[in-house]
């Protein structure tokens, strides 16, 4: 619950409903919550620095008795399956003053298309802005890759942790430099993602991969929401597609196949996530982001 | 429901300070098709135990999605990593 406390400073706050319903608007593009003032206000200095310490063992922690370790047999588990999905979601859905650094908790983050992170990084993101190395690929495949673009007070707790801080790449850049290599990532079908990192703090904005990273792979593969899914989603132009296949290799969602019958792409818009990354692939406008709102049948975030 | 895959990594081997370092060899988590693996800083096999930020170790996360193609049995230099 948010109670009066904790309330934004301007009232205009993402309602609990919001999040939950997925209605959630375009809540990364309030510039206030990437302030440092949110940071002294809730303290998360220390906090900020003991999580990224522990980062990678989060999923190992028990929390609640219940750790993440073969998740997937847990929540087929009938009935405590439904109450670890719950757990899970709660912890990570948390919009209470953050407590424990050990675990996800207001860990809430959302896939956004280049346009809106180039928005958030020209006029949002608090400067000193910084890539680091992706934890989600270094726990993963143990690979070190410069690509999570941080804002504010995330330098001085990177600064501590040298697995974060690249070797030969660029560590602090510039708005315009943070804004080229966003742009590179994206094109490249990096996943562009922002997020809570906790609620009510934004600092995060990552360039994601399927099945590396750790928040988009319990939605894809346990239904969990662990991410939401962009304020858009993708619409085909079938008459402008010429069969090239390009955007099916761009798609880390599956959702994009290719009809022999047809010669065309087929896009599964249940599985789009609005992150736009086929779009950078065809030369023919054939596949463009349309907001989420205009298509009924998909508005579920 | 289908049997459940189980991965054990000897941690008596590798991680936590032991003979073998995960982070300077990886193999089992870059030839995972699904990347089931994690590299994560120690919190102890039991609760009880102290966690260290300092020791790193492996654990088989993603159980479900493994497709039982052993390929990390095979990788691990160390023989670490049973499957059943």
């Amino acid at each position: 619950m948010l109670t009066a406390s904790y309330s934004r400073p301007n009232g205009d706050r993402m309602c609990e409903s919001c999040l939950k319903h997925g209605t959630a608007g375009k809540w990364y593009l309030n510039a206030e919550e990437y302030s440092n003032e949110i940071v002294e206000k809730y303290d998360l200095r220390d906090f900020l620095m003991e999580q990224y310490l522990n980062f990678e063992q989060m999923s190992v922690r028990k929390v609640n008795g219940v750790n993440a370790v073969g998740l997937g047999y847990k929540l087929q588990m009938p009935l405590i399956g439904k109450v670890v999905k719950h757990l899970a979601e709660n912890v990570l859905h948390s919009q209470n003053p953050p407590k424990n650094p050990l675990v996800a908790e207001g860990h809430i983050g959302q896939v956004i298309p280049l346009d809106d992170a180039i928005a958030i990084l020209e006029t949002c993101a608090v400067e000193p802005i910084i890539l680091k190395n992706c934890m989600c690929r270094y726990m993963s495949r143990g690979i070190k890759e410069a690509c999570c673009i941080n804002f504010g007070v995330m330098s001085d707790i990177v600064d501590k942790l040298p697995r974060f801080i690249p070797d030969d790449d660029k560590y602090f850049v510039t708005r315009k430099q943070a804004v080229e290599c966003f742009t590179k990532f994206n094109k490249r079908g990096y996943i562009g993602s922002i997020w809570y990192a906790p609620f009510p703090y934004i600092n995060n904005l990552c360039s994601c991969a399927n099945p590396e990273c750790a928040g988009i792979r319990p939605r894809v593969d346990f239904g969990m929401k662990s991410i939401y899914k962009a304020e858009y989603i993708i619409e085909t132009q079938q008459d402008n597609c010429n069969g090239c296949k390009k955007c099916v290799a761009m798609c880390q969602f599956n959702a994009i196949t290719y009809n022999l019958t047809m010669k065309k792409v087929v896009v599964d818009r249940e599985k789009c996530f609005g992150c736009g990354a086929c779009t950078h692939a065809c030369k023919d406008e054939a596949l463009y982001l349309r907001p989420r709102d205009e298509v009924p049948q998909f508005k579920e975030r | 429901m289908a049997k459940k895959t189980k991965i054990d990594v000897d941690h008596s081997v590798c991680g936590g300070g032991n003979k073998v370092d995960p982070r300077d060899c990886c193999k089992c988590l870059q030839i995972c098709e699904p990347a089931i693996f994690l590299l994560h800083q120690t919190v102890g096999a039991e609760e009880e135990d102290p966690y260290d930020p300092q020791l790193w170790s492996v654990t088989a996360l993603w159980l479900s999605l493994c497709t039982r193609c052993m390929k990390c049995v095979d990788a691990c230099p160390e023989g670490a990593i049973r499957v059943s």
